[in-house]
């Protein structure tokens, strides 16, 4: 049966179609006729955020706790462009989002009218696809190729920009259309030419290695292949390393597992991946902040590399044995082709690698503390989703992961400000579970008007603010590679327990060890949102640290000498 | 993208894509947030309908002409890539 519906309409119900449930959004003049058409499908539940940045990063956030599509809304011109930042996010960490975008009238079009930009064009290079929809027959199956293109093969941001004579356009609107646009070539994972091949080459190079090394990325949590990297493990006994994006694949305190390698990864873990003879990397890039200078990078090792991106193989590091393919088919086929064995002398080998930290804390509110009382107050079991800097190292170093996907972070894009809005996607994702979203003073004040959409939406996420009153990684940059001047990173902070109060939300303020148990407990156990304060050290710094462009062999393990803090 | 080795030779490499606006706009981004060293750039219709066939000349070793290759493969939009791999083509296809 048809019925006459309008294109505004037609998007909500492709949208209900598709599977969504959760909308982020801001209304606004090109976007009006969605707006209107929303009430009538209870089943999309709209989030009004307070800058569409937000909406994005909540997609993003919500995308990656859930493995669905995030879907984001924004009216064009300043709505648009307000999503950049989250969708390239999305687009360097491969989240399947889903941007949705008002656009002026089409007989407007390039005529600069009122809020006209060229989404189109601004998104190109942080997008999958994107789509201008030129009449409102195209629609429905614009939106199902979206929804499709955003999750298969290597996910990612699309973006479909709809015209606001479109929205209003009414056509007879039958059954639900399959994808209309049949052009896009899905990126097949699996078999591709030669894949056993590279199996088998890629185990006789473990079976022959004295020190190898599994590392993991991103790729392992987007394939859900944690039962069978861990398998691969521990039936060969290959310590196991996790970037930025891997970690939570492979559970922290595992004894094959050695932690996070790269820029400010423990120095033991690098040494493991300098001494190396064969490295096994499964969906990972092998990005700059992993590899330091690519030069000198692993330089004794053959590296098999495992991706469902061909174009990844050899873009960054030379490789022995490329496999293409989706990284848990590809890890079980390579764990039913490798022979048992242990590693033992190459571990006690790495265990010799092993330093301890210098670092200086006041009150005795390191890191360490702060993020042991979150994993004990939420009993080991919640979401970390960090910000950008100094915490989100410590964060990933430090934090006792045991659940598979349980640590997200802007990894490629490193976007301050991200953690605030990400996390308001992970509890729509996971609304039964805790989420704490961890950030600088600096971040933090990027996107804390979210805490009114939280209180707005009843989305109760657990603030952590680590204060040192600095941009903190900046001032570290300064206090080693830039005579200590400290350029603009001192940032003055409200106080934040008045201002959480001013939302309604309970605030508090730690200053001391001796208080974290009790108050971070008692802002986990809160109904509503949360946030905490740590005043920590002003000067502490992330330890071991490569610095840019430098070798992995090479850390600043201590505050260059002149450099100092006082 | 990596810089090409010491010793490069042209490479033209022949995309088949949607004739759709966007989808060209796209393939010439590649391009430039790639950094790719091209040489020469030509687009005509490839002969089938609604799809066309941008060509371009590149001065890099066979690593990077696949690699540049690659990017292009996993486009949306894009059907296929092929790398022809000698000058005497390379001169053909930038006339």
């Amino acid at each position: 049966m048809s019925e006459m519906l309008s294109g505004a309409e037609i998007l909500c119900r492709a949208l209900v179609d598709g599977g969504v449930e959760v909308i982020f959004g801001y209304p606004g003049g090109a976007i009006m006729p969605f707006y209107h058409a929303l009430p009538d499908h209870p089943r999309l539940r709209h989030i009004l955020v307070r800058h569409e940045q937000a909406a994005a990063h909540a997609a993003d956030g919500y995308a990656r706790a859930s493995g669905r599509v995030g879907v984001c809304v924004a009216t064009s011109g300043p709505g648009a462009t307000n999503l950049v930042t989250g969708l390239a996010a999305a687009h360097m960490d491969n989240s399947p989002v889903v941007a949705i975008t008002g656009q002026v009238s089409r007989p407007m079009i390039g005529r600069d009218a009122f809020q006209e930009t060229d989404i189109i064009g601004i998104t190109l290079p942080i997008t999958k696809k994107n789509y201008l929809v030129q009449d409102v027959t195209e629609l429905a199956g614009v939106v199902a190729d979206a929804m499709a293109v955003a999750v298969e093969g290597r996910p990612g941001p699309v973006l479909i920009d709809v015209p606001k004579d479109v929205q209003n356009q009414k056509i007879e609107y039958g059954a639900p259309q399959a994808r209309a646009r049949g052009q896009s070539r899905p990126q097949t994972p699996g078999a591709s030419p030669g894949l056993e091949d590279g199996v088998h080459k890629a185990a006789r190079l473990i079976a022959g290695a004295e020190r190898p090394l599994i590392m993991v990325g991103h790729g392992v949590i987007l394939a859900q292949a944690y039962a069978e990297v861990r398998a691969l493990a521990e039936k060969t006994g290959i310590p196991v390393i996790t970037t930025l994006l891997g970690i939570s694949a492979f559970p922290d305190g595992h004894p094959l597992h050695l932690g996070m390698p790269g820029m400010h990864g423990e120095v033991h873990v690098n040494r493991a991946i300098q001494h190396a003879d064969v490295i096994i990397g499964i969906g990972l890039r092998f990005d700059d902040r992993v590899t330091g200078n690519t030069a000198s990078f692993a330089p004794q090792a053959r590296i098999i590399h495992i991706d469902l991106d061909r174009a990844e193989i050899g873009k960054n590091v030379p490789v022995a044995v490329g496999i293409v393919g989706d990284a848990r088919d590809i890890t079980r086929r390579l764990l039913a082709a490798v022979e048992p064995r242990r590693c033992e002398r190459w571990l006690e080998h790495i265990r010799g690698f092993v330093r301890t930290r210098a670092e200086s804390y006041r009150g005795g509110l390191s890191p360490e503390a702060i993020l042991a009382s979150i994993y004990e107050a939420s009993h080991g079991d919640c979401t970390i989703v960090t910000d950008v800097g100094q915490h989100q190292m410590w964060v990933a170093k430090l934090y006792p992961y045991q659940h598979p996907n349980s640590h997200i972070t802007s990894g490629g894009l490193g976007a301050m400000g991200f953690a605030v809005p990400a996390a308001m996607g992970v509890h729509l994702a996971r609304p039964s579970g805790t989420v704490w979203a961890i950030s600088g003073d600096g971040g933090f004040q990027m996107n804390m008007a979210e805490m009114a959409t939280m209180v707005q939406e009843g989305l109760p996420v657990k603030m952590a603010v680590f204060n040192n009153g600095y941009l903190g990684m900046v001032r570290q940059w300064q206090q080693f590679f830039h005579e200590k001047r400290y350029s603009c990173t001192p940032i003055w902070s409200p106080d934040y327990v008045k201002l959480a109060e001013a939302y309604g939300i309970p605030g508090y303020r730690v200053k001391d060890a001796s208080e974290l148990a009790e108050t971070v407990g008692q802002a986990n156990t809160q109904p509503g949102p949360a946030l905490v304060e740590f005043m920590i050290e002003q000067e502490a710094n992330v330890f071991p640290m490569i610095p840019p462009g430098g070798s992995l062999s090479e850390p600043i393990e201590t505050a260059p000498a002149g450099a100092t803090g006082d | 993208m990596p810089v090409p080795s010491p010793s490069p030779s042209a490479h033209t490499v022949a995309v088949l894509l949607d004739d759709a606006l966007v989808t060209l706009n796209r393939a010439f981004g590649v391009l430039r947030t790639r950094n790719v060293p091209i040489e020469g750039l030509a687009l005509h219709p490839s002969g089938t309908a609604g799809e066309s066939r941008l060509t371009f000349v590149l001065k890099a070793d066979a690593a990077t002409a696949d690699r540049v290759a690659q990017q292009f493969h996993k486009m949306m939009g894009v059907r296929s890539v092929m790398i022809l791999a000698n000058e005497d083509s390379t001169t053909e296809a930038t006339r």
